[in-house]
């Protein structure tokens, strides 16, 4: 009886602040980024040169560089996806991922200030759309809550359900 | 005091991380690595020698009007210098550019009939990519070989005429004929288009005025431009389209 008093229950943390709480938040964080991640990777990857024309409507980098970007992104994210959902090296495939979030939102950004009406090709298609069609701000905001996901993953990568615990126990 | 080392022992032992059972994570992380590059590196050659060897099919020969590689065909090669020049650029397979047709098709060939303006046509080919066909390459070269037979612009509102209702469903090699025949296209011109069409003697110069144009900033159809300035298709009224040629004409 008085072992079990004695324990005061100000030492308990609250339920949001619980390790399990924590790692499941941690686990809708990373499906949410790794799940848009390998969508949008799945979307683009069988389709190089659509995906290097959306490139190129940003008009940022010069023509070939980024008809390379174009080819070489959508399998980047085809595997931080896959990672991220997978739970295998999570902090890391957090990092690379809100690295790129950020450079999109800069993308998106920038088209936006110098007045190009295009789609951000996240999904596939992209290049220019009527200016009534844009949608700058809500694909910004969709990709900050991106790199919210992101920077919660990198400061803690511990999550439930992931491959790294079971396989580095 | 012996005991006290054991004790320890025991729990710096329990402390540390048990590598027994569990894969080596620095060996997992390089395969992945090595992995995740080989597979980007990969598939940027691939993309890149698809995209070359697709640049390198058919002919080099340039269609009648077009003056050199990557450069839009001109309708009207008889236009004066004082009329402004029209741009066009227009895939055959997009649904906006047949609408456009539509609406402002007669005026702008009886503005390049009548060398009011300078009409260069620039036929792209990017929707192939978007719609996993090949029917915008086809029909440009197409209507490059009918550029051949002085019929260029009909048959290139010839193919428009027939585009089908659901975008994607392209255009057979039949109905591509048949353009060229309802294009006023016969006998022995009708043979040398179909030798063109069928070698694709231009398919250097249509994959040279896709990449030009997108190299120009030009990524959706249909554009045109007058005298190089934006044309804004919103609210474009037959009466405001003629306002616009005189106004640049000088």
């Amino acid at each position: 009886m008085s072992l079990v008093s004695e324990r005061p229950r100000s030492e308990e943390p609250g339920l949001l602040r619980r390790p399990r709480t924590l790692d499941a938040i941690g686990l809708v964080a990373r499906l949410a980024l790794g799940g848009v991640m390998l969508v949008a990777g799945l979307l683009k990857v069988a389709r190089p040169e659509v995906s290097a024309r959306a490139v190129q409507a940003y008009q940022l980098l010069p023509f070939d560089l980024a008809t390379y970007v174009g080819y070489g992104l959508p399998i980047l994210e085809v595997v931080l996806g896959a990672l991220l959902v997978l739970g295998l090296f999570t902090r890391a495939s957090a990092a690379v991922s809100g690295v790129l979030l950020v450079a999109f939102i800069i993308g998106i950004a920038s088209a936006w200030a110098r007045g190009l009406s295009i789609d951000c090709g996240c999904f596939g298609e992209g290049g220019t759309i009527d200016p009534s069609r844009t949608r700058y701000l809500e694909e910004i905001l969709r990709d900050v809550g991106l790199v919210l996901c992101a920077a919660w993953l990198v400061i803690r990568p511990r999550t439930a359900y992931s491959l790294e615990r079971t396989l580095f126990a | 005091m012996a005991s006290r080392t054991t004790d320890r022992r025991a729990k710096i032992e329990a402390a540390a991380p048990r590598s027994r059972g569990g894969a080596n994570k620095i060996v997992v992380a390089t395969v992945v690595a090595v992995l995740a590059i080989a597979a980007i590196v990969a598939g940027v050659i691939i993309a890149d020698q698809n995209k070359k060897s697709d640049l390198a099919k058919g002919g080099s020969s340039l269609p009648a009007g077009a003056s050199a590689m990557g450069v839009g065909l001109v309708a009207n090669t008889s236009a004066p210098a004082n009329v402004p020049t029209v741009d066009l650029w227009a895939d055959l397979q997009c649904p906006a550019c047949k609408q456009f047709e539509d609406a402002f098709g007669n005026q702008i060939n009886e503005m390049a009939q009548n060398n009011e303006i300078k009409l260069v046509v620039h036929v792209l080919s990017f929707l192939d990519k978007n719609l996993g066909n090949d029917s915008s390459n086809r029909s440009a070269n197409a209507a490059f070989c009918a550029a051949d037979q002085d019929a260029f612009l009909t048959y290139f509102r010839g193919v428009y005429a027939i585009q089908p209702e659901q975008e994607g469903t392209g255009y057979t090699d039949a109905q591509l004929r048949q353009v060229a025949e309802a294009s006023g296209i016969n006998g022995n011109g009708l043979d040398t288009w179909q030798k063109c069409y069928d070698a694709r003697e231009h398919n250097q110069y249509v994959e040279s005025v896709q990449t030009q144009s997108a190299k120009d900033g030009i990524n959706s159809t249909p554009t045109i431009k007058i005298d190089g300035k934006p044309l804004q298709l919103q609210g474009l009224t037959p009466q405001s389209l003629t306002d616009q040629v005189k106004a640049a004409t000088r």
